[in-house]
């Protein structure tokens, strides 16, 4: 379970998490929403331990993302935003380096299954960006984790790559807990089962999916306020 | 750990930068060296390590500077730090790398003492103890350059930091320096300099003050990085 209690972030002046506080559970997608800027990313960071908070507490599985680092991050496969990768290094060379850190066994079989094993000996300076996306996704998968942070993965993918990344994000919810940031809302409406709207770094609404079509996205302008 | 080195020492060798920089350490190191042995006519290799601080003080800067900056600039640092590791072998895995690199380049000089060896009689304790102490005066620079890396983002700047930082910490004890200021500031403020205490390896002298100095100066730096790495603001 991921714990967030009262958890603030301050950016010298500037709050970007205000107080947030939610409690995620096994088999949940989450789909986590807002406009740019709303604190989904500082979150997803605090969340990961990336980033200390200055105010409240965070628990992943029991533990403290600062305090007991390596035992959150065996248990968190992480996307960041614009996903960062090594870009110099081949497609192997990184997902092996991944997996070795993740003591991931079969990562040829996620690899396979996510769609890179016909690029592992490029140079990931060379691929596309929906393969360096993939690459990105491969490699947050190592290590069997239980929980998935995934900030932003369909971004900048053709709407046939997004699809498919959405169908995997579906079939690993089953076994997984999925976080996910997005700006796309129908994207939110075809896989999260649990929606966190994120406005100036206050949550405006934690909740279902409203089931209706177009019903993310009405409920999305209803509660974020230009 | 091994997975961290191996990945860092990947970069420089799939790259020409590394290759480059090491080669042109060795041509520079062997020829400033060569080209006054025979006007000098001695067979001595204290010239050589003499001479070894100052190139050390570009080399290793040079290759260090990229470690964190570089990370940070491409954000793969967010990367690295969501692998479970600890700040600390991260650390560990980019120093340790930075050293084998400098061994490397220490390896090219050997054609130095090999080379004298057929002309002359060498005394190979002093010879033994004069790498050691390169290898001590350049783990200390490998962590303060390490340092500096995780600083910024740009990695002029972590090079420039650095040169300039050791620059005058070697000038420090150097007989230039002594010249200007008065005897007793010196005895204050020349134990600080790196090259004071390298001077006794290359001496021959394994003095226990000149290792405690580059031990703990090594580790004070490593220490900084840690912390640099653990603020997470």
């Amino acid at each position: 379970m991921i714990v967030l209690s009262s958890v603030s972030k301050l950016f010298g002046q500037k709050k970007a998490v205000d107080n947030i506080s939610f409690k995620t559970k096994k088999g949940e997608i989450i789909g986590f929403l807002g406009p740019n800027g709303a604190g989904k990313t500082t979150t997803m960071r605090l969340i990961l331990g990336y980033l200390k908070p200055t105010a409240g507490k965070i628990l992943v599985a029991g533990f403290d993302p600062i305090e007991e680092r390596v035992k959150v991050l065996k248990q968190v496969g992480y996307l960041p935003e614009n996903n960062p990768l090594y870009q110099e290094m081949k497609v192997f060379e990184y997902l092996k380096f991944i997996a070795s850190a993740k003591n991931e066994k079969n990562w040829q079989e996620i690899a396979n299954e996510v769609g890179v094993s016909l690029v592992l000996n490029k140079k990931i300076e060379e691929l596309s960006f929906g393969f360096k996306q993939r690459v990105g996704l491969a490699a947050s998968l190592f290590g069997n984790p239980k929980y998935l942070i995934l900030d932003e993965p369909t971004s900048g993918l053709d709407p046939l790559e997004q699809e498919k990344i959405r169908n995997l994000i579906k079939k690993l919810g089953q076994k997984k807990t999925v976080i996910f940031s997005t700006h796309i809302l129908s994207e939110v409406e075809k896989v999260a089962n649990r929606l966190i709207i994120i406005q100036n770094g206050q949550i405006v609404y934690d909740g279902k999916k409203p089931k209706e079509k177009g019903g993310v996205e009405e409920l999305f302008k209803k509660k974020v306020k230009n | 750990m091994k997975n961290l080195i191996k990945k860092e020492l990947n970069f420089y060798l799939n790259t020409p930068l590394g290759y480059l920089t090491t080669i042109l350490f060795g041509i520079f190191a062997n020829f400033f060296f060569v080209k006054d042995i025979f006007i000098t006519g001695s067979a001595s290799l204290r010239p050589f390590f003499l001479l070894l601080p100052w190139f050390l003080l570009i080399f290793i800067p040079g290759q260090a500077m990229r470690s964190f900056s570089e990370e940070k600039r491409a954000n793969t640092i967010e990367i690295l730090l969501s692998l479970p590791y600890q700040e600390a072998q991260i650390v560990l895995a980019k120093f340790l790398t930075n050293l084998i690199l400098l061994i490397i380049a220490l390896s090219l000089t050997l054609s130095l003492p090999l080379s004298l060896s057929l002309l002359t009689k060498i005394y190979l304790p002093e010879v033994l103890v004069s790498y050691l102490g390169t290898l001590l005066l350049g783990g200390s620079f490998c962590s303060l350059s390490l340092f500096f890396s995780s600083q910024t983002k740009n990695q002029v700047v972590a090079f420039l930091s650095s040169v300039v930082c050791l620059f005058f910490l070697l000038l420090l004890g150097s007989d230039f320096f002594a010249s200007f200021i008065p005897k007793n500031l010196q005895g204050l403020l020349v134990p600080f300099s790196p090259l004071y205490h390298f001077q006794n390896f290359i001496k021959g002298i394994l003095d226990f003050r000149s290792l405690f100095y580059f031990f703990s100066f090594t580790f004070l730096f490593l220490f900084l990085t840690v912390l640099e790495l653990e603020k997470r603001n």
